[in-house]
């Protein structure tokens, strides 16, 4: 489906810079906007992977759109992690907002389930840790496109045909992490050796230049968490006016929390673009 | 029950019109163009002598049929641009007079009389919320690249809505727009948009009427929610043998028309063809010269008449889209359709048209790469058979007519080859049998009251074979059913009754009223802001209820300075039902169980038109402006309370000027101004995956900044000679330079990543653009 998204988009991108060869048209601006404000939401981000390691829920707050990207720490909370087999961990603040639990993975086939309580109000989520599938390598790939050779970081691995796959991927390049949600499921995949092109815009990353050092960690995710990760991917490559109608992903966090709670598998692998 | 006294109120009407009429004869017959034979639609016929007047116009094949009792009368014939035709008659038998009229240079008319004609027929007619385009003006307004379009210009009318800039596609009233029923020749086109809509499936060259629908639909239309807009193609010139064409920048077109037998068959041929692509390979960079991107359309038509009473018509349409990139992808689209059409005249009071009509749209959308090829093509195709009556008696004219439909749909269809990461995949294909009956009356109560009200009564089936899930409110699977072919698997039935009104103050106003209701079974499945190649089409199911709209209108009407200053105002108030959204994170395209991520809901719209337009003079156009607000309420999205719909707009306002300066130099200049679209903005922002991400609060609830737009032509007509005539068109599009806003982006600073910034896109500024045209 990243493939296809690709395409769709470039579909339209073509005939526009096409169209602009001719009417040297279309041009960029930053405009000034008047938003409005909404009081600052809590924000849950609880990620507990398959390696034996320091588990991790991050707590803070939203802030106003005109505000640099510093978010405030919300301090103070209790934070726990149950498994369907009534085995219980207890995070402690290691940092403000930040929850940490020392030695612990999660199982295939689990469910786990985040309690966070935080100023009274008490916020569960569910997630289940998904059968590894193995990260089989990296690879560059260069197109061509309208006179520029692009090039792009392929993941390759086997899906497995008896079960619905759903991924992530984060791509560093150089440790800087790419602005891009990268996911994806196995719906037109299944069972194949699959070539995942990792596709970003220019708008806000570097594009890849021979010998840039790039990392990418694929996680396997389950169902709603991959609902959340492709919901966010549609909107972010196009802004209101341009496409899907935005909106707060749906998280799988109860009383309204924005962020997400994932169990999931990790795997890491590197690269040198060629 | 209520379509059954309908029936009984119209058949009961029928006899006592009958049963009243003495001596009484009729006068009918075919009016058409005098140089080239073409039927005038719409020609306005009237007898009158000093004690009473008969009034009538032609149908959609030019022809008239008018009652009126015994006696001398004088006839008059009157069109838009043509010479009014007058004689005097004796209305003592059945009369047949097949009349020709000419456009103003010829002198084959015995009188010309402008003071007398029947005009004002705007006013009198029960009709409202009805545009009809001048195809004459057509060729003198100003266009992006110089490209003329019917498309592109209805959106300059009171309650249409362009699409987005550039962009071919429209709203209507508040609908979305998969709720237009587009009509080449009676034949539905599904994507009337080329080249990603900077350009319509119309080819201005090969048209003659256009009349866009957008309330007090008539009971003979029926299938689509918001406005119905009809274009009917040239029959072609029957007398001699013509050519015309254009040269522009983007594409050039060609029209051949002449007679098979003269004046008793015509034929046309238009075509046209985009020739960017063909730029692009005359250029030395090799990753240029091998991309695609090109469209052709071809319109044709027949027609023969047998003789004074069957006329046969053939007509086609077939065009297509193909873009690509060299070694990356390919992606092509287009439409047919074909249309046979047998006009039968019973008698001088009863005419039929039956209608043979087939349509396809189609789209492939190939990626080329070969870890990661496949072909992915879908379709929808129409069989559809229609038989039309109209009937013409004193003061009635009945129209009354069945249709039936059989639409197919091939969702997707995937195919690959070789180690492609994806798998081949068929998904199901679906049928559906739309039925329908109609009768309507247009009856002139007095001289001053018309009414035109009626009934269409139309059921939609959902055919086998085929698995049908049906699904919870949480989009998982309930239950599923294996049905076999022909299998009626879901039927719906509706009686969608039609009403409108006009009571003339004067015989220069008048006020009407109208109320309709349609349904819609065909939805389109999309996440662009108009259409877009790929669009998804599904029929109403056991999931998807059929969409309903209700309309209530209102409006008054003046012609003033004998017809030549013309003004409208009409509100409007529509109620929605079953209107269809998205959950997030939805899969539309090679989706099996595509109906599980549909949400429904209902919507209103309401809003003011006014329309000011001035017909004669040197200075021609009209000012149009609406007031409107268009919402919807979906279970699941803004916690199901109303929010703005994407189109919807507060102001429209567009001004078109066109100045005849003299026989050679024509100036023109349009200005448009829209609220910017409804919008959602962020309320706030956080992180997440180290990502910066958006909280938003309400949908739709910011605007865009709005869009203002001044377009300027000029056309040049060179020396006439006795065969070939000549003009140049030269246009700036966007003189002021606006930005008008395209999209606006979120998102973090490139050289300060601490902070974020809006950004707005525009698409076009300022374009020249230079056409050539020919006729010989």
């Amino acid at each position: 489906m990243l493939t296809y998204k690709f395409l769709s988009k470039y579909i339209s991108y073509t005939v526009l810079s096409l169209l602009i060869l001719i009417t040297f048209a279309s041009c960029e601006k930053v405009i000034d906007v008047k938003l409005d404000t909404s009081a600052n939401q809590i924000v849950i981000e609880g990620n507990i992977t398959d390696r034996l390691g320091v588990q991790t829920v991050t707590i803070n707050e939203s802030v106003p759109y005109t505000n640099s990207n510093t978010y405030p720490a919300i301090t103070g909370a209790q934070v726990t992690v149950t498994d369907d087999n009534n085995r219980s961990w207890t995070f402690t603040e290691t940092k403000p907002g930040t929850y940490t639990v020392n030695s612990m993975r999660a199982e295939t086939g689990r469910t786990y389930t985040l309690r966070v309580v935080s100023k009274n109000v008490t916020y569960t989520a569910k997630s289940t840790l998904q059968r590894l599938v193995r990260l089989n390598s990296l690879s560059t790939k260069i197109i061509s496109f309208g006179g520029d050779d692009l090039k792009i970081v392929e993941v390759h691995f086997k899906d497995p045909a008896d079960q619905v796959n759903q991924y992530r991927w984060i791509m560093k390049v150089n440790g800087v992490q790419i602005k891009a949600v990268f996911a994806d499921n196995d719906r037109l995949t299944n069972g194949n050796d699959v070539n995942n092109p990792l596709f970003f815009d220019d708008d806000t990353n570097e594009e890849l230049k021979t010998g840039d050092a790039v990392e990418v960690e694929m996680q396997c995710i389950d169902k709603d968490v991959f609902t959340y990760w492709y919901t966010l991917s549609q909107q972010t490559q196009n802004g209101p006016g341009g496409g899907v109608t935005p909106g707060n992903p749906p998280s799988n966090i109860d009383n309204n929390a924005l962020g997400y709670f994932s169990v999931h598998t990790t795997q890491r692998r590197t690269l040198k673009v060629q | 029950m209520i379509q059954k006294s309908y029936l009984s109120l119209i058949l009961f009407l029928c006899l006592c019109s009958q049963a009243i009429a003495q001596q009484k004869f009729t006068v009918s017959g075919t009016i058409r163009d005098a140089a080239t034979g073409e039927t005038l639609i719409g020609a306005t016929v009237k007898i009158q002598n000093a004690t009473q007047s008969f009034g009538t116009s032609c149908n959609a094949y030019g022809f008239y049929s008018l009652s009126g009792n015994s006696g001398d009368y004088e006839m008059i014939v009157s069109y838009t641009g043509y010479e009014t035709y007058t004689k005097k008659i004796s209305l003592n038998a059945p009369l047949k007079l097949n009349i020709e009229l000419g456009s103003g240079k010829g002198d084959l008319n015995e009188v010309v009389i402008t003071s007398k004609n029947r005009k004002n027929e705007n006013v009198r007619s029960p009709q409202m919320g009805l545009d009809k385009l001048d195809m004459k003006s057509l060729d003198n307004l100003p266009v992006l690249f110089g490209e003329k379009d019917v498309l592109k210009t209805i959106q300059l009318l009171p309650g249409v809505k362009a699409g987005g800039e550039g962009n071919t596609g429209f709203f209507v009233r508040g609908g979305a727009a998969d709720q237009n029923l587009i009509l080449l020749d009676e034949a539905v086109v599904y994507n009337s948009s080329h080249l990603l809509g900077f350009f319509s499936t119309f080819n201005g060259d090969a048209i003659k009427d256009v009349s866009l629908y957008k309330g007090g639909m008539p009971a003979q239309y029926g299938g689509r929610l918001s406005s119905v807009l009809d274009v009917k193609m040239q029959d072609g010139n029957n007398k001699e043998f013509a050519a015309e064409g254009g040269i522009g920048l983007i594409a050039s077109r060609i029209k051949v028309e002449g007679p098979i037998v003269k004046d008793k068959g015509s034929f046309m041929l238009s075509a046209r063809r985009t020739y960017i692509d063909l730029l692009l390979k005359a250029s030395p960079d090799s990753s240029l010269n091998g991309n695609t991107l090109n469209f052709y359309d071809i319109n044709a038509k027949l027609n023969y008449k047998f003789n004074d009473k069957n006329t046969i018509y053939a007509s086609g349409y077939f065009g297509q889209d193909n873009i690509g990139i060299k070694d990356l992808f390919a992606n092509d689209w287009g439409n047919t359709t074909a249309t046979i059409r047998l006009n039968h005249v019973f008698n001088d009071k009863l005419f039929s048209n039956t209608s043979f009509i087939y349509n396809k749209y189609h789209y492939a959308v190939e990626l080329l790469d070969a870890d990661n090829n496949a072909r992915v093509t879908s379709m929808i195709r129409d069989y559809n058979l229609k038989e039309d009556l109209q009937y013409y008696s004193n003061k009635h004219v009945i129209r009354f007519g069945v249709q039936a439909i059989h639409h197919r749909i091939a969702p997707s269809d995937i195919t690959t080859s070789g180690n492609s990461s994806f798998n081949p995949l068929a998904v199901e294909n679906r049928y559906g049998l739309e039925l329908a009956g109609y009768v309507s009356d247009e009856w002139a109560l007095t001289d001053k009251f018309n009414i035109l009200y009626g009934v269409r009564l139309s059921s939609f089936s959902l055919l086998g074979p085929g698995a049908f899930n049906t699904y919870n409110s949480a989009g998982e699977i309930s239950s599923t059913v294996n049905r076999g072919k022909g299998d009626f698997v879901k039927t719906y039935i509706y009686p969608e009754p039609r009403f409108s009104a006009s009571y003339s103050l004067t015989d220069e106003t008048s006020i009407k009223a109208s109320y309709n209701r349609n349904t819609q079974n065909i939805h389109i499945l999309t996440n662009a802001n108009t259409g877009s190649p790929t669009d998804q089409y599904v029929m109403s199911s056991n999931n998807i209820k059929p969409e309903l709209a209700d309309q209530v209108a209102m409006g008054y009407f003046r012609n003033s300075k004998d017809n030549s200053l013309q003004f409208s105002g009409e509100v409007y108030y529509k109620w929605m039902q079953n209107q269809i959204d998205y959950r997030d994170g939805a899969e539309l395209i090679a989706n099996a169980t595509v109906e599980s991520e549909l949400l429904y809901g209902t919507g209103r719209a309401y809003g003011l038109e006014l329309y000011a337009k001035k017909t004669k003079g040197k200075l021609t156009g009209w000012i149009s402006y609406t007031l409107s607000k268009t919402e919807r309420k979906i279970d699941g999205i803004n916690n199901g309370n109303y929010y703005n719909a994407r189109q919807d707009r507060t102001h429209d306002l567009a001004v078109v000027g066109i100045y005849n300066l003299n026989p050679r130099w024509t100036f023109s200049a349009n200005y448009i101004y829209s609220t910017g679209n409804a919008v959602t903005y962020p309320a706030g922002k956080y992180s997440v995956g180290g990502l910066t991400t958006y909280y938003y609060t309400e949908r739709n609830a910011n605007r865009m900044p709005y869009t203002g737009r001044l377009d300027l032509s000029a056309t040049l007509k060179a020396k006439e000679t006795k065969i070939y005539q000549s003009s140049w068109s030269f246009g700036v599009y966007n003189a002021l330079n606006r930005k008008n806003p395209y999209s606006i982006q979120f998102r973090d600073k490139k050289n300060d990543p601490t902070q974020t910034e809006a950004v707005q896109t525009s698409l076009f500024g300022i374009i020249p653009s230079v056409t050539y045209n020919f006729k010989f």
